[in-house]
């Protein structure tokens, strides 16, 4: 606990050092933009598409830095909001076939705090090259003027981390508490969990929502959608299934959970993972075909935006890809339960949510088409790592299930419990 | 149940071992017992045999109906009547008895078409989804929520039917139904009002279906229990010639799965359906992203109001208590908290986007409907639908079947005000001033709307007067003796 504030502190420090980085720069940012701003198209100012655009039409260095950067950790954001979701839909529902994988989601969504936390300082000090909304003066801009209180670099530099904070915050209360299970057994740990649940997830809904506004959404800040936040959830939740899919059955070849795991979870999962292909699918279509429906231009410019050039093919990779594919293919129930077809169905899964956090992201430095550099695979792969590192340490450092969970009775007696006695094979 | 929690303990290194990492594995798997406060509570209460749950739930339409059945179901049938007037005199009229006009064309009507229809998706919903779910407490319920889906999607029909004006034009040759006529008028494809019509019809039919093929074993039930040849006859005639054979449960569990997999994306997909009557045009108000999800939420939230509504005064006057337990009608409050939380997140959603997006025709419209002439009616929306269900963070108040049963009728009322705050607050002020109006309802649609529950209750009290009311055999698969590993379990001994 003592460590946990040192490194609380030090992580306040950073960040307040992060956040004066992003101001300071914000100034030079802000001459810059005015410059090009007046070589920008009337239409690509007014949609913040062409903001932080050069001339010869690329991002600067440091902005194609900052977009692949925020691509990877609305990625990685993703699936530890996923997880903390599946904790909350765990204590809510009071149910007993999640109790085994229940620490697997706990232990990712751990490393919120205060892993994402920190890797949310370079966004805070790219801040003026990201977000273009930064740079402008909100007397100029209506769409900017109304929402002046929410959208003003003090309110992003307080908000932002305060929301990862707070996830954090939440995520290892959870799991505090459900290692304290683990050594007594009493149903207290179980109760305040499901208040927590409960009432956590009243602000999960509106923080996640504020979150996803704030750090993707913004990027055209003129762009409204009430669906928004439901989409980027849907899209996590979908992601996270299919990551806990294959670390589970990962764990229970490798021995932790190999006791506690049976087809059932496998198969929920699965069914879960499906299931949120087809609400993924279902909020996208209603966002998108509202909006094209009605064809209002204050709507429509940003998926017009996503049609020009290479974005129209990333787009029906995604209609194609992020559903018609993984539907057809868990349709059937066998699949659900067949890692030669689930592993594969998972990696795909990645990648379709990569391609989403891109298709909202890119467009933005890169207006006319798809443009992967470098960075993009650099990043990713950097923080899932770096991420992945301190999942499994923290997965090592507890029990790999909640061992005295009051519903892991109900989930194991589905399957064949060892005699007394009988030797463990692998 | 101390030895064993202490040796799962040990076993795994949790409790104290130094030597032993987390993530060994015991030779022996070893798991607690929950403690005793945490035990789930039986779903049939007082251990009550197989035979004594069907005696008491077949016995409720086999015996002479109560005393009070007779009164209630003449004022049923008489609000029907009154309805069936009512529309017989419109058709005959004009829709000029109502009080709708420019520039709210549309007001009681589609409120109460889209009212009924939220009404209508509990039961395919407790039916198809908790199943998928393998929720077992929704046995007890699922039948009477079923019956109530279909009434209410007969009471959900009438109005965008006789909301057309000239009806004769919108059944046949029709502008509703796609069948081509001698004036080569063919449906519009593009309205949502055409797309409501398959909607709807799909969803009413598969939900019929469904329930039909849950009430064939306790049809052959009550067929073998029916002491007069008519009833024996009627029976017989629908239960198929079940007989309870391995062969006819294997078929009868395939059919139901596929049934439930089919009626899932129905339940999403009307109400969905039903919000781009809206949300596909350009009114402010109406316009909105999340408009689909939203309606399908507030549909399950009214559906689950009026299963409170119909099954806790049904529970007590037939003496169902240990069927219908306060573990059921607990859970029933959980799901309203939940969906009237989602319902309040749409309308904090609309408010927040219109407020951000800076357009200043919806930030007024919503302006309006809180602080406009209808302020009492959003109020209303408010106070019923966001925060009546937050009683039910009391277990005490959710477990009081009276005050459960009030906040139901709450939900019912805040469920059609929002409706008509929706349809209503959006069209009475148009982008043009001058033609701005205030709508206020004739009496011919309050009675036509009254009379709609005429029909709903009609309907519902010939149901629990003919047919089985809860599940028999779902109610008996969740009970410990269908369960051979179950201590109590029926196999026990029997082999």
């Amino acid at each position: 606990m003592k460590s946990l504030f040192q490194n609380f502190r030090v992580l306040v420090a950073l960040l307040v050092v992060s956040g004066l980085l992003g101001w300071a720069t914000g100034g030079l940012q802000a001459a810059d933009a005015a410059t090009t701003n007046a070589v920008a198209s009337a239409d690509g100012h007014a949609h913040g598409v062409d903001g932080h655009v050069h001339a010869g039409g690329e991002p600067d260095f440091l902005a194609q830095i900052g977009y692949s950067y925020l691509t990877a950790y609305m990625f990685c954001l993703s699936l530890c909001m996923g997880a903390l979701f599946l904790v909350f839909l765990h204590h809510l529902f009071d149910a007993s076939w999640s109790a085994p994988v229940r620490r697997v989601a706990e232990q990712m969504s751990a490393v919120l705090f205060p892993w994402m936390l920190v890797l949310l300082l370079p966004i805070l000090a790219l801040q003026s090259k990201i977000y273009p909304w930064l740079s402008i003066d909100p007397a100029t801009d209506h769409s900017l003027d109304v929402k002046k209180i929410l959208f003003n670099r003090i309110a992003f530099n307080v908000l932002v981390p305060a929301l990862v904070l707070s996830w954090g915050l939440i995520a290892h209360t959870f799991r505090r508490w459900s290692i304290a299970q683990d050594k007594d057994g009493a149903a207290i740990w179980t109760k305040k969990s499901r208040v927590l649940a409960a009432v956590g997830i009243f602000y999960f809904a509106f923080s996640l929502t504020l979150g996803c506004f704030y750090l993707m959404k913004s990027l055209q800040h003129q762009f409204f959608s009430t669906m928004y936040g439901v989409y980027y959830f849907a899209g996590s939740v979908w992601t996270t299934l299919a990551t806990v899919w294959v670390v589970v059955l990962y764990f229970k070849d490798r021995g932790p959970l190999s006791q506690v795991i049976s087809k059932r979870q496998i198969q929920d999962l699965g069914v879960l993972f499906f299931a949120f292909t087809v609400f993924y699918a279902y909020i996208h279509f209603s966002q998108y075909f509202l909006i094209w429906n009605a064809a209002i231009p204050e709507e429509t410019f940003w998926y017009v935006g996503r049609e020009q050039g290479s974005w129209k093919w990333v787009g029906f990779t995604i209609l194609f890809g992020h559903f018609f594919v993984p539907f057809l293919v868990l349709l059937n129930q066998d699949v659900k339960m067949n890692p030669a077809i689930m592993v594969p169905m998972a990696a795909w899964a990645w990648l379709m949510h990569y391609v989403d956090m891109t298709f909202n992201i890119m467009p933005v430095p890169h207006p006319h088409g798809l443009h992967v550099t470098f960075w993009d695979p650099l990043f990713w792969a950097g923080m899932v790592s770096v991420l992945g590192y301190f999942f499994l340490k923290n997965f090592r450092s507890a029990a790999p299930y909640p061992l005295r969970d009051p519903r892991l009775k109900e989930a194991v007696t589905h399957h064949e419990v060892p005699a007394p006695g009988a030797t463990v094979h692998h | 149940m101390a030895t064993t929690a202490t040796r799962a303990t040990a076993a795994h290194g949790a409790g104290g071992k130094a030597t032993k990492h987390p993530h060994d594995v015991p030779p022996v798997l070893r798991v607690a017992e929950p403690p005793a406060e945490l035990a789930r509570e039986a779903l049939v209460l007082n251990n009550r045999s197989l035979g004594w749950i069907t005696e008491a739930i077949a016995g409720i339409c086999e015996k002479p109906m109560p005393k009070w059945w007779w009164p209630v179901f003449l004022l049923s049938a008489g609000g029907m009547t009154m309805m069936f007037s009512l529309v017989a005199y419109l058709i005959a009229t004009g829709v000029g008895v109502w009080g709708l006009n420019q520039p709210a064309a549309w007001a009681w009507d589609i409120t109460n078409f889209v009212f009924w229809i939220g009404i209508g998706h509990a039961g395919t919903l407790i039916s198809a989804v908790l199943f998928l779910l393998r929720q077992k407490w929704r046995t007890s319920i699922n039948r009477a929520a079923e019956a109530m889906t279909l009434f209410a999607v007969a009471c959900a029909g009438i109005f965008p039917v006789v909301h057309t004006g000239r009806v004769w034009y919108a059944l046949y040759p029709g502008f509703l139904f796609p069948v081509p006529n001698a004036n080569a008028i063919w449906p519009q494809f593009r309205s949502p009002l055409l797309w409501d019509v398959f909607a709807v019809s799909t969803y009413g039919t598969v939900s019929l279906l469904f329930w039909y093929v849950g009430l064939i074993p306790d049809l052959a039930t009550l067929r073998d229990r029916a002491r007069t040849l008519i009833r024996k006859f009627s029976y017989g005639l629908f239960a198929l010639g079940w007989t309870g054979s391995n062969r006819h449960w294997c078929n009868y569990e395939k059919a139901y799965l596929i049934f439930a997999g089919l009626s899932t994306p129905l339940v999403l997909s009307v109400h969905s359906i039903v919000s781009f009557d809206f949300a596909v045009s350009v009114v402010p108000g109406w316009h909105t992203t999340i408009f689909p999800p939203y309606f399908v939420a507030g549909a399950i939230f009214s559906g689950f109001g009026m299963v409170l509504t119909l099954l806790i005064p049904m529970r007590a006057l037939f003496n169902l208590h240990d069927i219908i337990t306060t573990r059921h009608i607990e859970l029933m409050c959980k799901v309203l908290l939940a969906t009237g939380s989602i319902v309040g997140y749409a309308y904090g959603m609309e408010f927040f986007i219109a407020w951000y997006g800076g357009s200043p025709y919806e930030l007024y419209a919503f302006k309006n409907r809180a602080f406009g002439p209808y302020w009492w009616a959003y109020w209303s929306m408010i106070s019923c639908n966001v925060i009546s269900p937050h009683f039910f963070w009391s277990k005490y108040l959710r477990t009081s079947p009276v005050f459960v049963w009030v906040v139901s009728i709450f939900v019912n009322i805040g469920m059609w005000f929002e409706r008509f705050v929706i349809i209503v607050t959006s069209l009475h002020r148009d982008y043009l001033p001058s033609s701005w109006g205030y709508f206020t309802p004739s009496w011919v649609d309050v009675f036509t709307f009254v009379g709609s529950f005429g029909l709903f209750m009609t309907l519902f009290l010939l149901f629990i007067r003919f047919l089985p009311a809860i599940a028999i055999s779902e109610v008996k698969n969740v009970t410990p003796q269908a369960d051979p590993h179950h201590p109590l379990g029926g196999a026990k001994g029997h082999h």
